[in-house]
């Protein structure tokens, strides 16, 4: 989501007028609430939500937890857009001539009630792209002391896509997963592009197989609104595009990744064991390489007994 | 049931690449002055047409099957979508009948051309 | 539309197959792609619609005859229904035909959508300022004078 400097640091409209779309699951009933606020310099939507919350209207629902852009619990959609609340300043979305925010929840998740949506079968599509580094030698990974080299040109070829928070604007924000359920999403689909990318990861092969169906990238049409309300500047669209292109030449024998390979160490030399500092220090009579060797077994059902 | 990748890259992208340049080509003949005509309409004319058809008859049969499988197939992909894979087998039915009705008459519209009347 | 789900009934809240024909679902800012895509689609159904028509009507020389033919010609002169016909079957190829050359650069070869770079000021996602939106827009360009020349040649030609 682009940022604009002057919109966030300008002065809100003294009063704004809240529109909320709300939910009642016992019903099944959606309505538009409104709500009168004062606001003040540098107010969040977050902020003013939590405002009506407290002193107009306490039987709002919404997820929020950070505060600060980072857990990804507060998306929903304000004037139109999906947008992270903590992130959004009012002045951003409410102007003099306007003075009206609209609030609802995100589209293409469940909503359980008013402004909190259900990202359960959001998550099972992220788990089921497998998001994690996947090595053929798993001892290797398991007990090496090394890591796997990686130049700093491929690093920046997929850091982007790290920075994902799981927010679901981008899912939220698509057109085809408006219409189709299958559809495995921006956010799944980058996570894809990111482990196919990155020279530490060696089941290439395995997630070009398992994402080439109807609700892989081939569904994906680039409308870009993903990388556009994305507020991490993470930019599925272009991941989606390069996955579909990698799997294009995938498919034609032309792809060709590089794998990386663990660093050595020179032959003879062990890594010194740093000793802990003063802090860290175990109590008075704990040996810890023998805890290692042996753990101790804690007896859980006596406890619970 | 082919591979998602095979559909989309040889029904979709392929035929799109091909389409480039028989839509072009397709359009152009239709532009009066570069065909030494005065009129849109007589690029339509019988003469025109029938030399189009007897003369670049296999190209047209060609642009009229690659046509035919980019649209219906993209129909295809935007009705699964839409129904979120519902109706799956019934709608890859439906695409395959329109591809080979549409593409049959497109070749019996070369194939089966009468000729022109004497003096006409 | 509410689903059972359990005891409580939660909302589906999906806007459906509107979302693809209808760019003011959602008013996403900096997004003229989205449009695009709202135009390829509407676009490309409706030629997939027209193409059947226009596969039967070119196909009189051989079903009918070229006399049957020939009367229908004689109708593409000045506007009519027919030139109309043609100038918006043209139109709607124009645009399909322009994005999807913009389409097979980004989504089969993979380029135009920029390079992946670390976040800075102002946050803007690298493909939303790759060389693709200059041809998206030289897509709308290119659109607008070759349809209205296609108008020229059908109608005054």
């Amino acid at each position: 989501m682009t940022f604009d400097p002057k919109a966030a640091t300008r002065t809100p409209p003294k009063k704004v007028v809240f529109k909320v779309k709300r939910y009642n699951p016992e019903t099944g009933k959606t309505w538009w609430d409104e709500y009168e606020i004062e606001t003040y310099r540098g107010m969040t939507v977050l902020d003013a939500l939590l405002k009506i919350k407290e002193e107009l209207d306490h039987t709002i629902v919404l997820r929020y937890s950070c505060r600060m852009g980072v857990c990804g619990s507060c998306g929903m959609i304000i004037n139109g857009m999906p947008r992270l609340a903590c992130q959004t300043q009012i002045a951003e979305v409410a102007t003099e001539s306007n003075p009206v925010v609209t609030v609802e929840p995100l589209k293409n998740h469940p909503v359980v009630r008013d402004l909190l949506t259900d990202f359960t079968a959001f998550f099972e599509k992220h788990r089921s792209v497998k998001p994690y580094t996947i090595r053929k030698n798993i001892e290797e990974r398991e007990t090496g002391d090394m890591e796997y080299l990686m130049t700093p040109e491929e690093h920046e070829m997929l850091y982007e896509y790290t920075l994902c928070i799981s927010c679901g604007l981008c899912y939220s924000a698509c057109p085809v997963a408006a219409s189709d359920k299958r559809f495995l999403g921006p956010q799944a689909l980058a996570y894809v592009w990111r482990y196919v990318a990155d020279p530490r990861d060696e089941a290439w092969r395995e997630r070009l197989e398992e994402v080439d169906k109807d609700e892989g990238p081939w569904s994906c049409h680039y409308a870009a609104s993903c990388s556009a309300v994305c507020p991490k500047m993470v930019d599925p669209a272009a991941a989606i595009q390069r996955l579909r292109s990698a799997l294009v030449k995938y498919r034609m024998g032309m792809y060709k990744k590089r794998v990386a390979k663990k660093a050595t160490r020179p032959e003879g030399q062990v890594k010194p064991k740093k000793p802990l500092p003063p802090e860290a220090q175990t109590l008075p009579g704990v040996d810890l390489e023998a805890l290692e060797r042996e753990p101790p077994v804690v007896p859980v059902e006596q406890l619970l007994a | 049931m082919a591979r998602a990748s095979v559909r989309q890259i040889w029904l979709q992208y392929v035929t799109a690449i091909l389409l480039i340049f028989l839509l072009t080509w397709h359009l152009v003949i239709r532009v009066p002055w570069l065909r030494g005509v005065n009129s849109f309409a007589e690029t339509l004319a019988n003469e025109k047409v029938y030399h189009e058809i007897t003369a670049y008859g296999v190209l047209l049969i060609i642009f009229a099957w690659t046509v035919v499988l980019h649209a219906f197939n993209g129909l295809r992909t935007i009705l699964l979508e839409w129904t979120s894979g519902k109706y799956k087998g019934l709608i890859t039915a439906l695409a395959v009948i329109l591809i080979l009705v549409f593409g049959s008459l497109a070749t019996y519209t070369v194939v089966g051309v009468k000729p022109l009347p004497s003096g006409g | 539309m509410a689903e059972k789900d359990g005891k409580v009934k939660v909302l589906e809240n999906r806007p459906g197959w509107i979302a693809s024909i209808n760019p003011w679902v959602l008013k996403i800012i900096n997004n003229p792609e989205r449009t695009a895509f709202v135009l390829h689609r509407i676009t490309g159904l409706l030629m997939a619609l027209i193409i059947m028509a226009h596969i039967y009507v070119t196909g009189t020389p051989a079903r009918v005859g070229w006399e049957a033919w020939a009367e229908e010609i004689s109708k593409a002169h000045g506007i009519t229904p027919v030139t109309l016909y043609f100038f918006f079957f043209a139109g709607i190829a124009w645009y399909h035909g322009l994005n999807g050359i913009r389409l097979l650069l980004t989504e089969f070869f993979g380029v135009c959508i920029g390079k992946p770079e670390k976040p800075k000021p102002p946050y803007e996602a690298p493909s939303l300022k790759a060389c693709q939106r200059k041809l998206l827009y030289l897509v709308f360009l290119l659109w607008g004078v070759l349809w209205a020349l296609t108008g020229y040649i059908v109608f005054f030609k």
